[in-house]
């Protein structure tokens, strides 16, 4: 996986006790091309991260993207309110 | 009782926590591992280094040298600027942390504090796995590296930390003393700065070592309670608890102007904007002071101050402003202004407050109306409220200061 951090625009459910849950997802296309819908097909696992008092919460998932599975991770960002594609 | 205090200090604070914050956002490359400053906006002139990468530090740059030299002494250094929200959360997280291994903690500024371990049993034996899990439970979860200083008292674990760096843990137990830090530099004890370094060189006293054997009472006829306090220390003399409020002594705020100042109408304005500032900091400490300074720095960098002592303390923004008006008048020679300071000091607490014969009949409604504009700001932020005087002036309305949560390093240990 590589780095990319890649803004989107996300739906997703809370739980009671406040956890954000993925679900689908809008990736801006590159240049003129059109966006992509990426349907969350499986979360592998989260975890809460900290670093420098910032608290994300990191999801490890697997879709199917242009007929292709693949894994990535997308982050939360507990103070902006803003979710990204951290890595793929 | 064994005593046993941590001091723990983040290594390049701003720098680690930019760093591990542009990481976190997907940043490829770790500022801490090119040349790399944080530092002012060169522009509005607050152009100083703040803090510094280590691979900064082989090009010889200085924290609190200008950019524009940093710069000179490598073009390629990447400057970033501060971001003090992002500090103020992140030493947050960083104290909660250790509050929740250590039974007593006492912050010290935004990046350092001390920790008190002595009530944990068998704490002799066990202190260092302790440091080294907490070194490693800040690293990991928080992303920044500390350095933490072991010893019996807080001066002790203050000089420990401040060996090599980074990442380190060091001890400097009373009998460690002697190897460890009577060897240094004097200027490197604590509360030992420039102009007494000089000063001590002059009398031939160059290492720590050489003050803790210079007599005492030599060192006093020089430096009067300084040089006890100074030999003191370098004989890791030093008993203050941990988590002892430190007592507030003066209030007071300075501001780098954007440009030079060179008539006395901004001047004033920029005074009165500081005014504002330092008379919110004096009611919410509920106090009031007597000695008030205002200091000056001119474009050629020459600082000069004047201060005046009055009858009646007060925390009223006019009468300070009233105060700070006619000491500028007095000092100011003309010259163009770089930076305006204004202090205030001989602090007493408000409630006992003395009235005045002399005061004036506005004096009880400028109370109420300080009163009403403070509840604004505080509930609807700074400028909220300003005075119509700052209206197309391009100066600010309230200024000094960085954040409110923002502890500043004091010279109190």
């Amino acid at each position: 996986m590589k780095i990319v951090k890649i803004p989107i625009e996300m739906i997703a459910f809370f739980s009671k006790k406040g956890i954000p849950h993925p679900l689908k997802f809008k990736i801006s296309g590159t240049g003129d091309g059109p966006p992509t819908i990426v349907k969350i097909n499986m979360i592998i696992h989260m975890e809460t991260e900290k670093t420098a008092g910032n608290t994300m919460y990191v999801f490890r998932c697997q879709s199917t993207i242009n007929d292709v599975l693949k894994v990535y991770e997308i982050k939360y960002e507990l103070s902006t309110c803003k979710w990204f594609v951290y890595k793929i | 009782m064994y005593k046993m205090i941590f001091h723990i200090d983040v290594n390049s604070a701003f720098l680690s926590w930019e760093a591990a914050n542009r990481i976190q956002h997907g940043e490829k490359h770790d500022i801490r591992e090119i040349p790399c400053v944080v530092g002012g906006d060169s522009k509005s002139r607050r152009g100083i280094v703040l803090a510094k990468s280590i691979p900064a530090k082989a090009y010889n740059i200085t924290t609190g040298e200008s950019l524009f030299t940093a710069k000179k002494k490598c073009p390629v250094l990447k400057i970033v600027p501060p971001d003090y929200d992002l500090y103020t959360r992140a030493s947050k997280a960083l104290f909660d942390m250790i509050k929740t291994v250590a039974p007593s903690v006492q912050i010290y500024s935004i990046d350092e504090c001390f920790a008190d371990f002595s009530s944990i049993p068998g704490i002799e034996e066990t202190y260092m796995a302790i440091a080294k899990n907490l070194k490693d439970m800040i690293n990991n979860e928080l992303g920044f590296t500390v350095n933490i200083g072991i010893s019996e008292n807080k001066l002790l674990a203050k000089m420990a930390s401040d060996f090599k760096k980074p990442d380190r843990i060091h001890t400097l137990f009373p009998h460690e003393i002697e190897k460890k830090m009577w060897p240094l530099k004097a200027g490197e004890l604590f509360m030992v700065g420039k102009s007494t370094t000089r000063k001590l060189e002059r009398m031939g006293i160059m290492t720590i070592g050489d003050i803790a054997h210079t007599d005492k009472e030599i060192l006093k006829g020089y430096f009067k309670k300084h040089g006890e306090t100074i030999w003191r220390y370098a004989n890791g003399i030093e008993d203050s608890e941990v988590e002892r409020p430190a007592e507030i002594k003066g209030i007071g705020n300075s501001t780098t102007l954007p440009f030079d100042v060179e008539d006395y109408e901004t001047a004033h304005r920029v005074l009165l904007s500081l005014c504002e500032m330092t008379g919110m900091r004096m009611r919410q400490a509920k106090k009031m002071g007597k000695v008030f300074s205002v200091s000056i720095k001119n474009n050629d960098f020459i600082s000069y101050s004047h201060q005046q002592k009055i009858f009646h303390p007060t925390d009223s923004t006019s009468e300070i402003y009233a105060i700070a008006k006619k000491l500028f008048d007095q000092a100011w020679q003309g010259e163009p202004l770089r930076l305006l300071g204004l202090r205030i000091s001989d602090l007493c607490p408000c409630e006992n407050l003395q009235l005045s014969f002399f005061d004036s009949d506005s004096s009880e409604r400028e109370r109420s109306l300080d009163k009403a504009v403070d509840q604004i700001r505080e509930k609807y932020g700074l400028y909220s409220i300003t005075r119509s005087s700052f209206l197309e002036s391009g100066l600010k309305p309230v200024s000094g200061g960085v954040h409110s949560d923002y502890k500043m390093v004091s010279s109190h240990l």
